[in-house]
């Protein structure tokens, strides 16, 4: 009895070949977080799996596929010593959807490969939540859902285009449903739980270190980091600098934040404004850590949980791993700056030991030719702009002084090396100072009065501390000579475009480019931050008063009734027989009424002869119903029948009206009575 | 245990739908209240799928993934609409009796007629422990056959039938149950290697004979279903005339009788097996021929009308009760 189970039969060539492109598919959405040889160990297995079935084989031997599965399985648990966590949750579904396809023997394994694959589309969106992801994923669900109908059913199916075309019938009608889920679902602030800490790279962005070269990925790429729209004005160019990590400890190559300085006792230290607030909301996308890139200095904000540290990082209560929006307001001046703890000053004059010797010497030099500190950091100042310095994207490699070697043999560099030479030369010289980097620029979007700053803005500065005026920021970049630059870049201060790309050398394609990121814009702010305030926003324009949870249950359910009733209807009426038009209706009324008196039609019988026979059986109704049965023939095969011109709609009424007004019965009486 | 106690269940639902319904008389018009929809084991695994979706999206408070975990949930419940409307408003009907002979399959005949614009895919029709599979295009009519192995000699009787689907994505089935017995006539396995008995009244009659005799035409009469195709009278129909036959005399238009008393010595089975072997050699040489057993005679007669009357005899015979069972079972007779 093999069809009492359809599930149990064995799985044909071309099953099988529409999952696996479908499962190729879906590791498409995942191939950029997963390491290379993830995918291509994925395709290997499905490509043997496809290859014996075209040749008419089973699935391989369980031996064999215990040793696969133990190997790759262990090959991944060595890559991410872990398999908590999104980034190695993902890679092991991939892997496993990958063995299940190797094992498949029946139908119901491609169930589970299926069933596979709708979560890896589902993870897939948990780590990105761009645009054009959303349009891969409908395809990819309806592609896989097309090729599951097929799977499914138990005769033999009709052509691929029939499948697809039903399937995306089936998504129409999920649609209205799915909205009304969408919009009235309760969401929550955080999550349920503890989310696990991401492993295996999803951190992007910068980082709490900087070694010279790190930032030169950064710069290179084109990902946006954060959005940023001025509520009131817009601060001048040369205070847009967007605070990332602050670093103190140096080891001679590398810039860390170090054990101390992300010490939130700083709680106290929001600094007073002297100055030009400046109020804007940032939408920031995640990057998976802690700290939110706020404009120079922050002292107030709508995060809940997010406090200052005591070097002005605005740091959040969780890693930002979705989307987020928070409104911040900045001042360009902090009035009474805070005094200088010892612990601190001797964390930010800190040297390593025996590194760097030639810089020190310097710092020596110039401190004795320039006893205050004015004069000293303009000295240094002076020397990168007079020595062959260049700026470049494209250094040479530094080694473990690699202040000396940038200093006095490579001269090339950019943000992250002046920075670094800067500030070993500041606390070689005495003068406390921290490495802080984060990003400086942006783009002006004019279509939607907004700033887009990218990865390629990132930067490093320096801040030194100096007394009566607190922590002052220098930013040595800015010292080297025009002339000298050899790529453009942002973050030379100057508001132009940042990593050169073909894209910004054609106005209309840069415009092109800013119209689609506006609205993607709108596409963050409306669906992925719609939370809780937008739900109760939402019940404000059903005119409910005081939105809470519970109401929002009973609108989820109140809009769930309708739309399957809605659903209910639209199915029973597919499953009914094609409805008569209402002139058709309409006759058959009168053929109800005509027989009701003594004179069925014949089933065979056209209008006017039934009419004629009518009139020559009573010749009392004749009249009426030769008139009836004309005007019937004329709207029903007449010239213009069924058009929806104004007139032919005034004729099938008349004839529905004549029809509800006749009455054979009553004619009848009339002519027995005269 | 689990299983046991599924079947005790739907042996409750099928009791319940008999009663709640009453008999069915054919063709039948499936309307909703008799519509039954449950999800399927693979649809609860799907359910659960969803659950972790749901849970997933909301703990990572993705917007979009949330729309996905939605959306799919949405389409589970328009599946399960287009899975209840597959089976709505179809008529069924059935050829409920049929003939058949032991250790082959006795088939019945369904008709599922579909008015609506819809087709309707992968209806399966349940019964006796079997299952056939079918659809019907829209405004069309649906010949599907179900072939039911019968081991045992007899008349067996199921008190219903089930139409089932699992469309679109097997995540549902819906069913109902029509009260429409299906009769099998299972007649005996031919067996048996006695010669055939001669007709009456012409013995040393030969096999060559019952052919030569068919050669010499005498008249015509009256069509009956079942007759040769090469004894139709094609130019009297050809006129205009009512469909007739050309008649034979001769040797083998004299009826033959198959007797029940020919076979002593032999057991009830064998020599039932025996008559059925007669009963087809007969058929087969397109001679007239009657049954006689124990309470139960079929007059002489030929054609596949005939035949099946003489089967049904053979199916039905029940020696422990023959004079009085066999009378109320005597199936159609065509003389």
């Amino acid at each position: 009895m093999s069809v009492r189970d359809a599930s149990a039969a064995p799985v044909s060539y071309a099953q099988l070949r529409a999952i696996c492109i479908c499962l190729g598919l879906a590791l498409a959405t995942h191939v950029a977080s997963l390491p290379l040889w993830l995918p291509l160990t994925v395709g290997a297995l499905v490509a043997l799996r496809l290859r014996l079935a075209a040749l008419g084989r089973a699935a391989p031997g369980r031996v064999l596929r215990l040793v696969l599965s133990a190997l790759t399985i262990g090959l991944l648990f060595l890559q991410f010593h872990t398999f908590n966590g999104l980034a190695a949750g993902s890679a092991l579904l991939c892997l496993m959807a990958g063995l299940k396809v190797l094992e498949t023997r029946t139908r119901r394994d491609l169930y589970i490969v299926t069933l596979i694959i709708y979560f890896l589309i589902l993870a897939a969106m948990l780590q990105n939540q761009s645009f054009w992801l959303l349009g891969l994923v409908v395809g990819v669900w309806w592609l896989t859902s097309a090729a599951w109908l097929r799977i499914t059913a138990a005769a033999p199916p009709p052509g691929w285009r029939r499948s697809v075309g039903y399937a995306g019938r089936i998504l129409a009608q999920a649609l209205p449903l799915t909205v009304i889920f969408w919009l009235f679902f309760p969401r929550f602030d955080g999550p349920l739980w503890q989310l696990p800490p991401s492993a295996g790279g999803a951190e992007s962005g910068l980082s709490d270190s900087m070694s010279p070269g790190d930032i030169t990925d950064l710069v290179q790429s084109d990902d946006i980091a954060f959005r940023v729209h001025f509520l009131a004005a817009t601060p001048p160019a040369a205070q847009r600098y967007w605070r990332g990590p602050v670093l103190h400890d140096f080891d001679g190559h590398t810039w860390r934040r170090g054990e101390a300085g992300g010490d939130a006792a700083g709680a106290g230290t929001v600094p007073q404004p002297a100055a030009g607030a400046y109020p804007y909301s940032l939408s920031l996308e995640p990057h998976d850590h802690h700290w939110i890139f706020a404009l120079d200095w922050p002292t107030r904000w709508n995060l809940p949980g997010a406090v200052l540290t005591s070097d002005y990082m605005l740091v959040g209560p969780a890693p930002v791993s979705q989307p987020i929006e928070v409104l911040i307001t900045s001042v360009s001046q902090v009035a009474e700056p805070p005094p200088l703890g010892s612990a601190q000053r001797r964390r930010d004059t800190q040297l390593p030991p025996g590194r760097n010797a030639r810089t020190i010497e310097l710092a020596r030099e110039l401190r004795d030719a320039h006893a205050d500190d004015g004069g000293y950091v303009q000295a240094v100042l002076d020397r990168f702009h007079t020595e062959p310095f260049y700026y470049t994207l494209s250094p040479p490699p530094l080694g473990a002084d690699s202040v000396d070697e940038f200093l006095f043999e490579t001269r090339r560099g950019f943000c992250g090396h002046y920075a670094s030479a800067f500030a070993t030369l500041m606390r070689a010289g005495g003068i406390p100072a921290r490495v802080v980097t984060g990003y400086h620029g942006g783009t002006y979007n004019r279509f939607a009065d907004y700033w887009i700053v990218r990865q390629s803005d990132a930067h490093a500065w320096v801040e030194i501390w100096v007394r009566n005026q607190g922590w002052l920021r220098v930013d040595p970049t800015s010292a080297v000579a025009a002339g000298r630059v050899e790529r453009g870049a942002a973050d030379l201060g100057s508001a132009a475009p940042a990593f050169a790309g073909s894209w910004h050398r054609t106005p209309w394609l840069a415009d092109l480019r800013l119209r689609i990121d506006a609205l993607r814009s709108v596409w963050r702010a409306r669906i992925l931050l719609f939370d809780h305030r937008s739900q109760d926003a939402l019940l404000g324009l059903l005119h409910i008063p005081e939105p809470d949870a519970q109401k929002l249950v009973m609108v989820l359910g109140v809009g769930l009734a309708l739309g399957l009733a809605y659903l209910t209807w639209q199915v029973r009426r597919e499953s009914q027989p094609p409805e008569q038009d209402p002139t058709q209706r309409a006759y058959a009324r009168l053929c109800r009424k005509l027989a009701s008196a003594g004179l069925p039609r014949s089933p065979h019988e056209g209008a006017e002869a039934y009419g004629a026979r009518v009139a020559r059986l009573r010749p009392d109704l004749a009249a009426p119903v030769t008139a009836l049965c004309a005007s019937y023939s004329r709207l029903r095969y007449g010239p213009g029948n069924g058009s929806g011109t104004g007139a032919a709609r005034a004729a099938r009424q008349a004839f529905a009206a004549a029809v509800r007004g006749f009455h054979p019965g009553a004619a009848r009486r009339a002519s027995v009575s005269s | 245990m689990s299983l046991s106690l599924r079947q005790a269940a739907i042996t409750r639902l099928r009791g319940w739908s008999a009663r709640r319904h009453g008999a069915d008389r054919l063709p039948v018009r499936i309307v909703r209240r008799r519509i039954y929809i449950l999800p399927t084991r693979f649809g609860l695994l799907y359910a659960g799928l969803l659950g972790a979706m749901l849970l997933a999206a909301l703990n990572y408070n993705s917007n979009l993934a949330l729309a996905f975990a939605f959306l799919l949930v949405s389409v589970a419940l328009v599946a399960m609409h287009h899975c209840h409307r597959n089976l709505l408003n179809l008529s069924v009907d059935a050829q409920t009796e049929t003939d058949a002979i032991t250790g082959t399959d006795a088939r019945f005949q369904f008709r599922l007629r579909n008015e609506s614009a819809l087709e309707r895919r992968d209806i399966e029709i349940h019964a006796a422990g079997a299952v056939a599979i079918g659809g019907v295009t829209p405004g069309g009519t649906g010949e599907i056959t179900l072939a039911v192995p019968v081991s045992a000699r007899g008349v067996t009787r199921w008190p219903q039938f089930e139409l089932r689907t699992r469309h679109p994505f097997g995540w549902f089935r819906a069913w109902t149950y029509v009260q429409g017995t299906l009769t099998a006539f299972v007649a005996p396995r031919p067996a048996g290697n006695r010669p055939l008995p001669a007709a009456a009244g012409e013995p040393g009659r030969t096999a060559r004979g019952e052919i030569r005799g068919d050669e010499d035409f005498a008249g015509l009469r009256a069509y009956v279903p079942g007759v040769p195709l090469k004894h139709m009278a094609w130019k009297v129909l050809a006129r205009g005339g009512e469909p007739a036959v050309r008649s034979y005399t001769g040797p083998a238009a004299r009826p033959q009788w198959l007797e029940w008393s020919a076979l002593e010595g032999l057991g009830t089975e064998a020599r039932l097996s025996q008559l059925c072997r007669w009963v087809l050699q007969s058929e087969g040489n397109q001679s007239a021929f009657g049954l006689r057993l124990p309470g139960v005679e079929v007059a002489p007669g030929r054609g596949a009308a005939h035949r099946s009357a003489c089967l049904r005899a053979l199916a039905a015979f029940s020696p422990a009760a023959a004079p009085a069972a066999a009378q109320s079972l005597a199936p159609a007779r065509h003389g």
